[in-house]
């Protein structure tokens, strides 16, 4: 018994991590491009509130994630042009964000009397194995018993690893966020460079916001995100900008949030708070530890240019 | 940079000194148009903006409750506006006067519980007023000690310990049954309350002296900035580090002292929430985003304590008329997208005073002359 408990809250934790690692490889790309986006969790409330209305709307689940990230994006924009173009602080621009979202959310959810909070998602996500792959003991649930948003989430860490640190427009995107100076001389768009990224930030905040209330609550309230975009921002930092290290981390966030349940059905009482807590003091220690060493630091440390904004006439 | 449309020309440039006229005129037509921007929302959504506009006036603005109600909802915002301001002017971002604010509620009613009748009147309040704002330098500290000598990025440290902060307030009364928590309540959990012998005197309606208190200690920023020594310092260090370390100013203790007084301001403004409106720790109460928005308060005042005051009573006065928009059958989250959208237009708005647009006639001489 004490074994399936086990393999539940691992399965579970794939499930809510799935959301924290698309919002937060979204805001890696983001912060690679040295923009740093402080409004996840208004991109993740916003993008997902249309994209959960979608949902509700017969229309087909991937139509409905596609318009969460568009919308996310579109939050993301905003950002993007207060922060890239006008050059304004991008810690005020990103907490702006984070109300907005929140607020618009609130609205849209709140209009006709709420219809919206009682509405249910016309289809849900299914597995997309068959049953009898799925039955594989630990293997079958764990690695073959997902829908294919846990599939893309897996493809798009391999894609940014692979985007990053392999192509020539991954090192195009890390030179802007390390030295944008330099960037601009041999002719990459700094300009162009961080609104692209800052918008594919605000597309994995807005998949990850469409599947949280789609899949995980099938609903919506207000504040369904209850800091996970916050989650998501601190993962960036604790996977130390690296993809692979984010679906780890993204899991054991993810694992973190619902331990307590778990921990319960096996008789060990932890209050959910203690736990939901370990990701914020996680995060906090392991930036303690590696401004403690500054070797390891330089390796696993923000782009250089991280929330500096560009402006060619200061060079 | 130039922009020619037809006949037009349009010209960024930047400018070398700002007008008073621009300075009031740039967030005046942002105000403006980001109320349009909510104007078009509302429309979109079968509302009535106009209605709704004259509502948000009338019941956030207009007449003695509107007014207490908004004044009351200022007082936390205001201190919070400070602390930003306080830390920002030293270019070192202290985003974490949520947290700050809640520690320093747990401190004041954990004293005021312990208080009992024992020590009631002035005397009490002080203490926990004192209570609240060491115990927001304190958890500022957290993050001011290891910013100040491994030079950890203060910003996601500071930002990390609000949730922190959060879940300890929540442990307190929900998960627990803590000194906090009323014994009484099992099934909705609330805080205990603290002797009304430790509430803080009100002088018009709910209005209570957290006002004045909040009102003080702007002004006693404004001076400490402008006119001691540490302000000067505080000044000068923003400016450049290295150029404050060569003439003998102690950086790593400016920077820890700085963030300590930005945690005290906050946690002041949770100590007054509990001994002002609250009475108790209702962790429902204090984590609405205060301590964010006193951030994006503290930018529009453009990092003025003076100018935080107006700025928070005006957001304020937003937040005060959501409920009453409710009964019109406009959802009452309407103001806090009203407001986010308003921030992002001022914040945006700001670009203006420092570049000029200038539009001229006869885009082909404008062309011969950059030849």
């Amino acid at each position: 018994m004490n074994e399936s408990v086990i393999l539940l809250s691992l399965v579970s934790a794939v499930v809510i991590g799935t959301p924290i690692l698309l919002a937060g490889l979204g805001e890696m790309m983001t912060e690679h491009s040295g923009v740093m986006n402080l409004g996840i969790e208004g991109m993740m409330l916003g993008g997902g509130v249309v994209g959960f209305w979608m949902s509700t709307q017969h229309a087909s689940l991937p139509l409905a994630m596609a318009v969460g990230a568009g919308v996310g994006a579109l939050f993301a924009l905003i950002h993007a042009y207060l922060a890239v173009t006008l050059r304004v602080n991008q810690i005020v621009s990103g907490l702006a964000l984070v109300i907005t979202g929140t607020g618009f959310a609130g609205f849209v959810g709140s209009l006709n009397d709420s219809t919206l909070i009682y509405a249910r998602p016309v289809s849900s996500f299914s597995p997309v194995f068959g049953e009898g792959i799925r039955q594989i003991p630990l293997a079958g649930p764990l690695i073959f018993g997902h829908d294919w948003v846990v599939y893309l989430s897996w493809a798009l860490v391999v894609l940014a690893a692979f985007w990053l640190f392999r192509t020539r427009a991954g090192l195009a995107l890390r030179a802007v966020g390390e030295d944008p100076a330099t960037a601009d001389t041999v002719g990459i768009s700094v300009t162009a460079t961080r609104y692209v990224y800052t918008m594919i930030g605000g597309a994995g905040a807005g998949l990850g916001g469409t599947y949280l209330m789609v899949k995980i609550f099938a609903n919506y309230q207000h504040g369904i995100t209850a800091g996970l975009g916050w989650i998501a921002f601190a993962l960036v930092i604790f996977a130390g900008w690296r993809p692979w290290r984010a679906l780890v981390a993204a899991y054991v966030f993810g694992a973190l949030r619902n331990l307590g349940f778990s921990l319960q059905i096996l008789g060990v009482d932890v209050p959910s708070d203690v736990l939901n807590v370990l990701p914020f003091v996680l995060t906090i220690v392991a930036l303690i530890v590696l401004s403690a060493r500054p070797a390891t630091a330089r390796k696993f440390s923000a782009p250089s240019a991280l929330s500096v904004p560009y402006s060619r006439e200061s060079r | 940079m130039t922009l020619s449309l037809g006949d037009f020309q349009l010209t960024v440039e930047k400018r070398q000194e700002t007008s008073r006229l621009v300075r009031m005129a740039a967030p005046t037509f942002s105000v403006a148009f980001g109320l349009v921007i909510g104007a078009l929302i509302l429309w979109a959504s079968g509302q009535d903006p106009i209605l709704a506009y004259t509502e948000m006036v009338r019941k956030g603005f207009l007449g003695r409750l509107a007014l207490t109600g908004t004044l009351i909802i200022a007082t936390p915002l205001i201190l919070t506006g400070l602390a930003a301001v306080v830390s920002f002017r030293m270019k070192i971002w202290n985003i974490g006067a949520e947290g700050q604010l809640i520690v320093g509620a747990v401190a004041a009613s954990g004293l005021g519980l312990w208080l009992g009748d024992r020590i009631t009147g002035p005397v009490g309040i002080v203490l926990m007023l004192v209570a609240g704002a060491v115990a927001g330098a304190l958890w500022a500290g957290l993050a001011a000690v290891p910013r100040a000598y491994l030079r950890t990025d203060e910003v996601i440290s500071t930002l990390m310990l609000n949730f922190v902060a959060l879940s300890i307030m929540n442990y307190l009364i929900f998960s627990s049954f803590s000194y906090w928590r009323d014994p009484g309540r099992a099934t909705f959990p609330v805080g205990r309350f603290i002797n009304d012998g430790l509430f803080l005197p009100r002088f018009v309606g709910r209005l209570h002296i957290g006002l004045l208190l909040a009102l003080a200690t702007a002004v006693l920023l404004w001076w400490a900035l402008k006119s001691t020594k540490w302000g000067f310092e505080l000044h000068v260090t923003g400016d450049s580090p290295r150029a404050a370390s060569y003439s003998g100013i102690r950086v790593d203790r400016q920077v820890v002292s700085v963030l300590m007084v930005s945690g005290s301001l906050a946690g002041l403004g949770g100590a007054i929430e509990v001994g002002g409106v609250l009475h108790n720790l209702d962790p429902r109460a204090l984590s609405l985003g205060v301590g964010f928005a006193g951030i994006v308060v503290a930018a529009l005042a453009r990092l003025s304590p003076l100018g935080v005051i107006p700025v928070a009573i005006f957001v304020a006065g937003f937040t005060n008329a959501g409920p009453g928009l409710q009964v019109l059958g406009i959802p009452s989250e309407i103001v806090i997208l009203l407001e986010g959208i308003l921030f992002l237009c001022i914040v945006g708005g700001e670009w203006f005073l420092r570049n000029a647009v200038r539009v001229r006639r006869g885009y082909r001489s404008a062309r011969m002359s950059a030849l």
